[in-house]
């Protein structure tokens, strides 16, 4: 049996919780042979496979809820305090760069200080530091350019689904 | 309906008290009519006593114990405030049908009667041009509207932007967009077009001079029209629909984030992987662990308490106690002596202590005889109660004194 010629790279990428981009070498092969690969994550490891045109990414049943809580809270308030601003957050989000300190000063700024500081991985510089730089970058959420300027990749499409979908429930039990 | 007053004392008239009228076209803009009230307090507040110049020089008229403005004046003031109250699409397709029909009797109509012919192109120069103005104001109705949604003037939380921005979308926009969409066959542009084309044929090869010189006016009215028509069909699709669609999906976007900061401890986020089944040996180890260990990494603030009293440490001096187990040989029973021993030092006897002098039966120059089975000897430790064998000492080739 012959396997996609980056299949090393595309396991090993999704087997480490990161998100594979578009812009990925590996990404065209990965959609090629979509079929293949649902099939092989979900007999091998009984992971779930999703791939939309900007990335794709492993689901497993048992989930790192913390860790995805945390970067939702990071979005929620980052979306929150852009519009608080009069900034459309989408651009913010799709096209703009951003440095440390200014991500900083958003939640140091931020209405939501109290949820912030009770929260281990946003409470202070350092903690966000390490989430945005470390956790965040590694799973290609966002792309550093340099030791303090970043910018987000698609992947930060995950979450803003995820809060549209939240409003679309709750807009149904308002309804 | 005979106006008494002069065309110029009318015109002096709104001149001088336009303000007042500006007030009252508010009135009526926000409640379809001036209710009888609303007209007395304005005019009490400009202290204009103008109410019976009002309705003789037909500015407005009574409607039971109301009163409205007559749609002239109103469109007149509409105009120069450039407030214009946003057409229903259906207000606008009406123009669509006056249009067709007309187009439809001078194309039957073309070689009959010539006076009624020149007519029904005057008429729908005058249509088409009506339709352009319309859409026009409502263009720019529709990005002050979309403005100023997205500017949040009026201080609406994001569930009612959705929904305002969801009407504007559904009742007028798209609507609109589908009557300028010159793709669309049934769209008025797109019969725009057509009647263009016949225009442009019979200015040019129609008998009768008038007529022609009629076709060629409604070809340049439907040439500038059609320009029109385009340019709003993009300020339209570029930048109306976009912006609404933009304030419709970001306010979307807030409204689940807020309802997530109430309690983002009690939701269920977005799932991914758990990446947990790593061996020690796998090359993704070094990062996973950075990774799971990041997670305690920012402990809370742990204080160290020191002990109230400080306990000397109990080390197990072999040689010693060797020294002394041969000093008191023979002995009848070992845990017994160990008892004994341990006692005189300390009067905790632990566990610890117990099974490191236990290893002193194992020295070669020692000779351990065991009772029978049942003889055993009770120990009581800090924490145990040990039921041990008893165990005679004697030294290695000596035999015991009788």
């Amino acid at each position: 049996m012959e396997y996609p010629k980056n299949h090393r790279q595309i396991v090993d990428d999704l087997t480490t919780g990161r998100f594979v981009l578009s812009r990925d070498k590996h990404f065209e092969e990965l959609v090629q042979q979509e079929e293949f690969y649902a099939e092989f994550f979900k007999i091998s490891f009984d992971y779930n496979l999703t791939i939309t045109t900007e990335y794709a990414y492993l689901v497993s049943k048992e989930t790192d809820e913390n860790m995805s809580r945390d970067i939702s809270i990071f979005f929620a308030i980052f979306c929150y305090e852009l519009d608080k601003q009069g900034k459309n957050f989408l651009d913010g989000l799709q096209y703009a760069e951003y440095s440390f300190e200014e991500i900083n000063l958003l939640f140091d700024n931020s209405s939501y200080i109290d949820l912030i500081q009770s929260n281990k991985q946003l409470k202070d510089a350092d903690a966000r530091r390490r989430i945005l730089f470390g956790t965040m970058a590694r799973k290609n959420i966002i792309e550093k350019i340099s030791e303090d300027r970043f910018y987000f990749t698609p992947a930060y499409k995950v979450f803003v689904d995820f809060a549209k979908t939240l409003a679309e429930n709750k807009l149904v039990e308002s309804n | 309906m005979i106006v008494k007053a002069e065309p110029k004392t009318i015109l002096h008239f709104i001149y001088t008290y336009f303000e007042v009228l500006r007030d009252l076209f508010d009135l009526q803009q926000d409640n379809g009519l001036i209710r009888k009230e609303g007209l007395n307090d304005t005019l009490n507040q400009h202290k204009k006593d103008i109410k019976l110049q009002l309705l003789e020089y037909k500015v407005i008229r009574q409607v039971n114990d109301d009163y409205e403005f007559r749609d002239v004046y109103y469109k007149l003031i509409e105009f120069v405030l450039f407030e214009f109250r946003p057409l229903l699409p259906e207000e606008i397709d009406k123009f669509g049908n006056s249009i067709t029909e007309l187009f439809r009797k001078i194309k039957k109509g073309i070689d009959q009667d010539r006076n009624i012919l020149l007519e029904r192109i005057k008429a729908l120069s005058v249509q088409i041009k009506e339709f352009s103005d319309a859409v026009e104001k409502n263009s720019i109705r529709l990005l002050n509207e979309t403005r100023e949604l997205k500017g949040n003037v009026s201080r609406i939380d994001y569930k009612e932007k959705i929904q305002k921005a969801s009407f504007w979308i559904e009742y007028y926009i798209i609507p609109l967009n589908t009557i300028l969409d010159v793709n669309h066959s049934q769209s008025i542009s797109n019969k725009l077009l057509n009647i263009s084309e016949f225009a442009n044929q019979r200015r040019l090869n129609y008998d009768d001079e008038g007529v022609r010189q009629a076709f060629e006016k409604l070809y340049h009215v439907l040439i500038q029209t059609n320009d029109d028509v385009l340019r709003q069909s993009k300020i339209l699709t570029n930048e109306l629909l976009p912006l609404i669609e933009r304030i419709r999906t970001e306010s979307m976007i807030l409204t689940g984030w807020i309802e997530f900061l109430k309690n983002p401890y009690k939701v269920t986020p977005p799932k991914f992987l758990k990446t947990d089944k790593d061996s020690p040996y796998s090359n993704k180890i070094y990062l996973n662990t950075i990774e799971y260990f990041e997670q305690f990494s920012v402990a809370d603030e742990a204080i160290i308490e020191a002990d109230s009293e400080e306990m000397e440490r109990w080390i197990f001096k072999k040689a010693k106690y060797k020294e002394q187990l041969i000093k008191s040989l023979p002995v009848q029973s070992f845990f017994d002596w160990v008892n004994k021993q341990l006692k005189s030092e300390d009067k905790h006897i632990t566990n610890e202590k117990l099974f490191a002098l236990t290893c002193l039966l194992f020295e070669d120059d020692l000779e351990i005889t065991s009772y029978s089975k049942d003889s055993t000897v009770k120990i009581k430790t800090d924490t145990t109660n040990l039921n041990v064998p008893k165990l005679k000492v004697t030294q290695n080739g000596i035999p015991e004194e009788s």
